[in-house]
């Protein structure tokens, strides 16, 4: 199949910040051995394919609503993704439910800041394959619904701030798909970058009390775009085939929540370890 | 056709990505060293950006926090101690002249309390005790009685203690044939409006424009949001008809004074004691590089005339705990409180 120009140009675009590995994709189609004969183009498969993973790694949180200074320390995370797609069709739906928890101190260990917050993905992927359906490429837009908080344990009348949060976010995955040591591996990136929403922020100095007990707004529901909005997140992972149906998965999970909003500038950077299973039926 | 259509949408996306990449940055704060320089910029900013009421002190008494800067800027050093530091970055903090400033530290609190330290307490303990004597009721954070010509007396110290609707509900009927109540908040330093809030809401009758609120909109001193409205509402259990005196003196503080703004509105309602000790602003608070922490007044709030009651709010009557009477075992306030509820 010849490459396209514009295809060209968006891997040279992520080539640029991130590194790519070229995998193909064993999480969204079945990955077949060498010697299985292809399903017949008429019959449709309906194929589901299911990771579910346990990451721990560091985290970040910024939030000048709470304090001027950076809160670092060690976050949880679980992630379940689905991906739902007919065999031969070049559309995939893919679900994903992200969960962190974070548990972080300021450089002098003296305050807190407990973090923890809750990403429902959903997303429409097309893919174009490449080298005898080895190499598979997807590219498509994710809607992020994110509901969360931040607790500082030694404020006052600001003791924390609450996430919420839609998203639009362009959305890419490339998958390669290989064999080592006799046997059936995979390797699989993915990236969604951040385009427009809209999230819920108090205004600069403007309190809980005001906004839920009197019940005033001001600026409290705000339009985002990937200016006062840059959130990033990126997954690179290797599946070990056990069976047909059951992979072992490792990798890492990278999330960059950011925002710049009525003067107020938040962060939550997490990286995760993850570690998980992927289930194909 | 369709592969054109798919190309030029591939174009398309390929450039927004470019330009995502290349448009969006980290979100970062700039970072101060944990020297004792550093942590003075740092509180010096903190402040300058989400202090309150800088116009309004400036009118005063001629505020200049850049002139603070000047004045303290000089006055740290490398080799300074601890405790060093703490003198420092209080003194600057006192220059604000606000009870809601203070500076947290494992080993002392840094405050401005010469709101009420430089005034007669105008409140008695032992007094207090010859009138509610040994068997008043406790309802909550509330303590009450009924006084031997029928007026009921309520001591309220402290809005950080908690009440409750079915708190109010029993201690209103318990006193309900009183012919005047005397709501005493004298030493009251605050705590939560929402009960300030509750409390006020048995003494009203109608909706009621008790004052206004704003917020800071940005980091400039006089950038804030419009003033809003602060309405009360009666509340839907047992409400107090009759006439009720609020006694108060200096270190009625914060939500206390919000207390008194809201009962300024009330018809049936007089203040008798010293002007109040102010603290009309919210605070919020902050941390600093050595990980002290630094509260700050962040939202200012007014009363229904639009005035700022940062530095207190006036009684209808003044009176003064007096010496002649101290030494008779009378409170001059309670006593001046019961001659309005009798006439």
């Amino acid at each position: 199949m010849r490459i396209s120009n514009s295809l060209l140009l968006m891997l040279l675009a992520l080539c640029l910040r991130l590194p790519l590995l070229a995998q193909t994709d064993s999480r969204m189609l079945p990955v077949q051995a060498e010697s299985r004969p292809p399903l017949p183009q008429t019959d449709s498969v309906r194929l589901r394919t299911t990771a579910t993973l346990l990451g721990v790694g560091g985290t970040n949180l910024l939030d000048t609503y709470l304090s001027q200074e950076k809160f670092s320390g060690l976050g949880l995370t679980f992630l379940s993704s689905t991906a739902l797609e007919k065999s031969y069709a070049r559309w995939s739906t893919v679900m994903q439910h992200e969960a962190n928890f974070s548990l972080t101190t300021d450089r002098s260990e003296n305050a807190k800041e407990l973090q923890g917050d809750y990403s429902f993905f959903w997303g429409r992927l097309r893919a174009w394959h490449f080298f005898g359906d080895r190499l598979r490429l997807q590219a498509g837009g994710m809607l992020r619904a994110n509901v969360g908080f931040v607790y500082n344990t030694v404020n006052s009348n600001n003791p924390a701030q609450a996430r919420l949060s839609l998203m639009v976010m362009p959305a890419g995955a490339a998958t390669y798909r290989f064999r080592l040591f006799g046997q059936a591996w995979a390797a699989h990136y993915e990236l969604q970058l951040p385009l427009a929403g809209l999230m819920f922020s108090p205004n600069y100095g403007q309190s809980y009390y005001e906004i839920f007990s009197r019940g005033n707004y001001d600026h409290n529901i705000v339009p985002t775009t990937f200016v006062s909005a840059p959130t990033f997140r990126q997954q690179a992972y290797i599946d070990w085939q056990a069976n047909r149906r059951i992979a072992l998965r490792v990798g890492y999970l990278g999330h960059y929540q950011q925002s710049e909003v009525n003067q107020l500038k938040t962060h939550t950077y997490g990286h995760r370890v993850m570690i998980g299973v992927v289930i194909k039926k | 056709m369709r592969e054109s259509i798919i190309n030029r949408w591939g174009r398309r996306l390929a450039a927004l990505i470019a330009a995502v990449l290349c448009l969006s940055s980290c979100v970062d704060e700039e970072t101060y060293p944990d020297t004792p320089q550093g942590n003075l910029e740092a509180l010096w900013k903190i402040i300058d950006e989400h202090y309150c009421f800088f116009d309004y002190k400036q009118q005063e008494y001629g505020l200049d926090w850049n002139a603070v800067w000047q004045k303290y800027s000089v006055r740290t050093s490398d080799r300074m101690s601890s405790e060093q530091l703490f003198e420092v970055l209080t003194g600057m903090l006192g220059e604000l002249r606000d009870g809601h400033v203070n500076l947290s530290t494992a080993f002392d609190y840094g405050r401005y309390w010469n709101w009420h330290e430089d005034y007669p307490a105008n409140f008695s303990d032992s007094l207090q005790r010859r009138y509610l004597g040994t068997d008043y009721k406790i309802a909550s954070g509330l303590r009450y009685t009924i006084l031997d010509d029928n007026i009921g007396y309520i001591y309220y110290g402290s809005f950080q203690s908690g009440i409750g609707d079915g708190n109010l509900d029993e201690v209103i009927s318990h006193l309900m044939l009183c012919r005047g109540l005397i709501l005493d908040i004298r030493n009251n330093g605050g705590g939560n409006m929402t009960y300030a809030e509750k409390l006020a809401a048995r003494f009203c009758q109608e909706r009621t424009l008790v004052g206004y609120i704003r917020h800071k909109t940005g980091m400039g001193h006089s950038e804030f949001s419009e003033m809003e409205e602060q309405w009360l509402e009666p509340a839907r259990g047992m409400r107090w008809h009759k006439p009720v005196v609020v006694l108060t003196n200096r270190s009625v503080f914060s939500a206390a004074n919000e207390f008194v703004k809201y009962m300024k509105c009330m018809p049936l309602a007089k203040v008798v004691g010293d002007r109040t000790g102010g603290g009309a602003g919210l605070p919020f608070s902050s941390t600093l590089p050595n990980g002290w922490t630094v509260r700050f007044s962040a939202c200012p709030m007014y009363d229904r005339n639009r005035q700022n009651t940062e530095f207190g709010i006036d009684p209808d009557h003044f009176v003064a705990l007096s010496s002649a009477d101290f030494d008779k075992s009378k409170d001059s306030l309670i006593e001046f409180a019961r001659k309005v509820l009798m006439e």
